[in-house]
């Protein structure tokens, strides 16, 4: 399964006609096929970034079927769609991803909902990491031995799970480049994490923190809200 | 057919050994699926924008031979020369492009692509990006008619770029709304009249021509002149 992450700065004053473009334009029309689903519609929360940014996620099947998609929105039946969707957007920047050997999976493709759905909005936090040349593969195989078991361990400073790990396919975004999409279950921890200094165990020799720093040193956190129509929570 | 456009920001200590991997191993890895051929291997010409910075462009069969390829450079034989290759650059900003319905290059003939290194002369192109405030169609649509019509009807001897190419990103792999014109250049005493002239036609006092309609849909472009190596299989 390869996902479309697509990061959209939204016009402003047709936020509302954006979000239903996706919600009753979108979502359905790839329902009609086997081969794609929205996975999730999410907005950067508000007072913690760019204002009006919206990051959609669309699952599909394979590449030859990401094709099949790209072909249909370039000259095909979702060409209008895109289209008006031009209208109601500045521009997105997207990337097709593919799963980190270690990560956990979504449901199958028709599993996930395609309508009807409403639910209280889930707060993810979207890392975006960017290994140093050459790096890419043992940054990716210590995240997976490392820092994702941390986040389960009893005494975890921040209270979240990894649902995707991701990583850009060739020619299809910027590289090296890894994405984690990680659900927070708790919010104090994150606002200790905002407010209070990071304490020295946590930064020190022998911590992830520390030791990662050979691997990266730059990397971009968002805090992303779920709609409550979101395929997915 | 889809084309993958890279743009690499190669350490600079690494360049030779960057363009070496390549040419001496990359490209005929590539060749040995029968889905995908190296096509341009692009210099960007120093003195006219960042230095040290490569565009490659790949044509790829389908979808099903860049899954291939993906699955090669993630997790098969490709995996350790990628790696090698992403020790010689900063980083690499790919795209993914399908010809625009009018573009003259629609299909290769995969086969006939060479794969051997052979050398020639060199030429540089003008690469074109635009990203229109208006519908993307419309900006495509004005690029057929106003630009590569006429563009057509000039005479090879005053033709400062003949344009080989002209794609759309494929949606979810790049900047949407974003096109690009891939274009020879043809005369380099044109293109130095070009860069020297003080003069710069007000467009708005040109109501009907290419520049004052182009403002009609956008106003931000970039190009970028790019040279090929003396080995690149398209040139």
């Amino acid at each position: 399964m390869l996902f479309v992450h697509e990061f959209h700065k939204v016009v402003g004053k047709r936020a509302a006609a954006f979000e239903a473009a996706y919600r009753d334009g979108w979502m359905p029309r790839l329902a009609e096929g086997d081969e794609a689903r929205l996975a999730w519609y999410f907005d950067l929360s508000h007072g913690s970034g760019l204002a009006y940014r919206v990051v959609t996620v669309t699952a599909v099947a394979d590449g030859a079927a990401y094709v099949r998609l790209a072909e249909r929105v370039a000259h095909g039946d979702l060409q209008a769609w895109a289209r008006d969707l031009d209208g109601l957007q500045h521009e997105s920047h997207g990337r097709v991803l593919t799963t980190l050997p270690w990560s956990p999976s979504i449901p199958p493709l028709a599993d996930i909902p395609t309508g009807g759905v409403t639910r209280e909005p889930s707060l993810y936090m979207e890392d975006t990491m960017w290994p140093f040349p050459g790096r890419l593969r043992d940054y990716v195989e210590a995240a997976g031995a490392v820092y994702r078991p941390s986040l389960g361990a009893e005494d975890a400073r921040m209270h979240m799970n990894v649902a995707l790990g991701l990583e850009t396919l060739p020619g299809a975004g910027r590289s090296p480049e890894v994405t984690l999409l990680q659900r927070l279950s708790s919010l104090p921890p994150l606002i200790a994490l905002l407010t209070q200094d990071i304490p020295p165990e946590v930064t020190g020799p022998g911590s992830w923190m520390h030791e990662a720093l050979d691997l990266r040193d730059r990397w971009r956190s968002r805090l992303l809200r779920t709609a409550p129509w979101s395929p997915l929570p | 057919m889809l084309f993958v456009h890279e743009t690499h920001r190669v350490i600079g200590r690494h360049a030779s050994t960057f363009e070496d991997l390549v040419r001496d191993e990359w490209m005929g890895a590539l060749a040995r699926s029968e889905g995908t051929r190296l096509l341009w291997y692009l210099n960007h010409a120093m003195g006219s924008g960042p230095a040290y910075e490569v565009v490659t462009i790949t044509a790829v069969a389908d979808g099903a031979a860049w899954d291939a390829l993906g699955a090669r450079m993630v997790a098969g034989d490709l995996r350790d020369l990628a790696t090698r290759l992403d020790s010689c650059r900063h980083e690499v900003e790919g795209k993914l492009l399908f010809p625009v319905y009018w573009s003259a290059l629609q299909q290769v003939e995969l086969d006939q692509v060479p794969t051997d290194a052979r050398r020639h002369d060199l030429s540089v192109y003008m690469q074109d990006t635009g990203w229109p405030d208006a519908p993307l169609d419309e900006y495509i649509e004005l690029w057929d008619q106003d630009y590569w019509q006429i563009m057509r009807q000039t005479p090879p001897e005053q033709k400062l770029l003949d344009i080989q190419a002209c794609f759309q990103v494929a949606h979810g792999s790049g900047i949407r709304p974003e096109a690009i014109l891939m274009q020879k250049i043809m005369n380099f005493e044109t293109l130095g009249r070009l860069l020297t002239n003080a003069e710069e036609p007000d467009p708005t006092t040109w109501p009907g021509t290419y520049m004052a309609k182009g403002l009609e849909v956008r106003d931000q472009w970039e190009s970028k002149l790019l040279r090929t190596s003396a080995w690149s299989p398209l040139w």
